[in-house]
């Protein structure tokens, strides 16, 4: 038991109870609001929708570190896709798991959430995160759908990246600033 | 408050079997069905899945905003991906297909010309993908109105899931219903201090100024409504030992016959699949 006054060190993969909290509700988050705007559809992409929501699990990750993130968007993304009729697409499931925990490894380098090197910090891991996320997800299809390379690139990648990376560069220093409001209000 | 899926008890077939066998069986189904695009093959399934749909006992009355959706969520994906643009059907329809309708005119002022070639095969994926979403649907569908909430956390654990993942996985799933309500509030709160969503419109900047006055409150607040979570979990000494459940289930001999099925579906779909058989078809008499 921590003593009082003292404030327990953050460990990168920790899962304790506030981490399982933070993972089911960035999922069911990720989840409801991604079932929302899954009826916009991208014209000639392979069922590829906009995606407001993608910052969710990016955000996530930031703020409650990777496993949090990858929780958000792995489990997330299965329960809109459940929620929607779409059923289970493992690879793009793994995909959006990948972009929420990409933004979570610079969970400890964070103190303040409004600082510039912290969001611009959050900037580069968001971009790394939708790369190697929906590339992952992007070249699963060459062996789950039949696709070839330059059709799985143009008709699942390009899209994806160019619209998650677009809600995710904007809206996650915008969540960052609110829940810097909040921590500094709830003391947490 | 929590706001709750819509589940009641129905003394149905389904209501006796085991929620994990259930799961195992949904899984292999999914997994069985994307095997193949031969709609020959898919109407064996949609078959399936109907009478799965019916031993449930789920009305329509009950899932009818939840079907509403996904008619309307699959419209717009074969409408969209599939007739108009053809990028849905890229890697299973090959070849430049048989012309059923073609439409060739130039954009004026930029001089542009565009060509749209409908294909026969093109409208035979669209009717193969609505007769493969379909039976999806249903067995996913009716999930949350056939399986007691209170099962889920076991049913995760069940399956082989850790405790804490499937109790993230648990309080995931009962989170949804509570979300929804609190996003249709704030929906509402910011209508009534002029908010229009039907205005998301505009360039993509625009677009997302609109969209944060929903997305932001409504995240700070489920973060805000989780500490009071995490401060029940903490009293309660979550996590200090491996964890028991007040509500369990056992399996059943119809349970194991269904895990059978199940398995040997898959294992059936899979080795179908690898021999070359169930790839997209379309009936001679229309393409001859």
């Amino acid at each position: 038991m921590q003593a009082a006054g003292t404030v327990q060190k953050k460990k990168l993969w920790s899962f304790g109870t506030r981490e399982v909290v933070y993972a089911a509700i960035g999922a069911a988050l990720y989840g409801v609001l991604a079932w929302l705007t899954n009826v916009i559809q991208i014209p000639s992409a392979g069922n590829v929708s906009v995606r407001p929501a993608v910052a969710i699990p990016m955000f996530f990750g930031v703020a409650f570190g990777p496993i949090v993130g990858f929780i958000s968007g792995f489990l997330g993304n299965i329960i809109s896709d459940l929620l929607s009729g779409y059923g289970f697409w493992f690879w793009w499931d793994l995909g959006n798991g990948l972009m929420g925990l990409f933004p979570g490894l610079i969970y400890l380098t964070i103190t303040r959430y409004r600082d510039r090197t912290a969001i611009l910090r959050a900037e580069v891991m968001v971009f790394v995160g939708v790369i190697v996320g929906m590339g992952v997800a992007a070249i699963s299809e060459m062996w789950v759908s039949g696709v070839d390379f330059g059709t799985t690139f143009l008709v699942n990648f390009l899209p994806a990246v160019i619209t998650n990376l677009i809600w995710g560069l904007i809206l996650v220093p915008v969540l960052m600033v609110a829940y810097d409001a909040v921590v500094s209000r709830s003391g947490r | 408050m929590f706001v709750t899926w819509g589940y009641r008890f129905r003394n149905s077939l389904m209501d006796k079997t085991d929620p994990r066998a259930r799961w195992i069986f949904s899984l292999c189904f999914l997994f069985s069905i994307v095997q193949f695009w031969d709609i020959r093959f898919l109407l064996v399934f949609f078959a399936l899945a109907a009478v799965w749909y019916a031993i449930s006992r789920v009305t329509f009355h009950e899932t009818r905003r939840a079907w509403t959706f996904v008619f309307f969520l699959m419209s717009m994906m074969i409408i969209v991906n599939t007739i108009i643009t053809s990028g849905g059907a890229a890697g299973v329809v090959v070849g430049p297909g048989h012309p059923v309708f073609e439409l060739n005119f130039q954009i004026p002022l930029v001089h542009r010309e565009v060509s749209f070639v409908l294909t026969i095969e093109r409208l035979w994926f669209a009717l193969t993908q609505v007769v493969r979403i379909l039976p999806i649907s249903g067995i996913f569908l009716i999930i949350p109105f056939t399986m007691d909430p209170r099962l889920y956390g076991f049913t995760f654990k069940g399956l082989g899931f850790p405790d804490r993942f499937a109790f993230s996985m648990d309080l995931a799933f009962r989170y949804v219903p509570t979300l929804a309500r609190d996003f249709s509030a704030t929906l509402d709160a910011q209508k009534a201090r002029g908010y229009e969503i039907e205005r998301v419109e505009g360039g993509l900047i625009t677009q997302v100024r609109r969209v944060a006055p929903l997305i932001i409150p409504v995240t700070m607040s489920s973060i805000l409504g989780g500490e009071d979570m995490i401060n029940a979990m903490d009293l309660r000494c979550f996590g200090l030992r491996a964890r028991t459940w007040v509500y369990t289930t056992s399996y059943h001999w119809f349970d194991y016959l269904l895990i059978v099925f199940s398995v040997v579906m898959l294992v059936t779909s899979v080795v179908l699949s690898i021999l070359g058989y169930g790839r997209f078809w379309v009936p001679p008499a229309l393409i001859s």
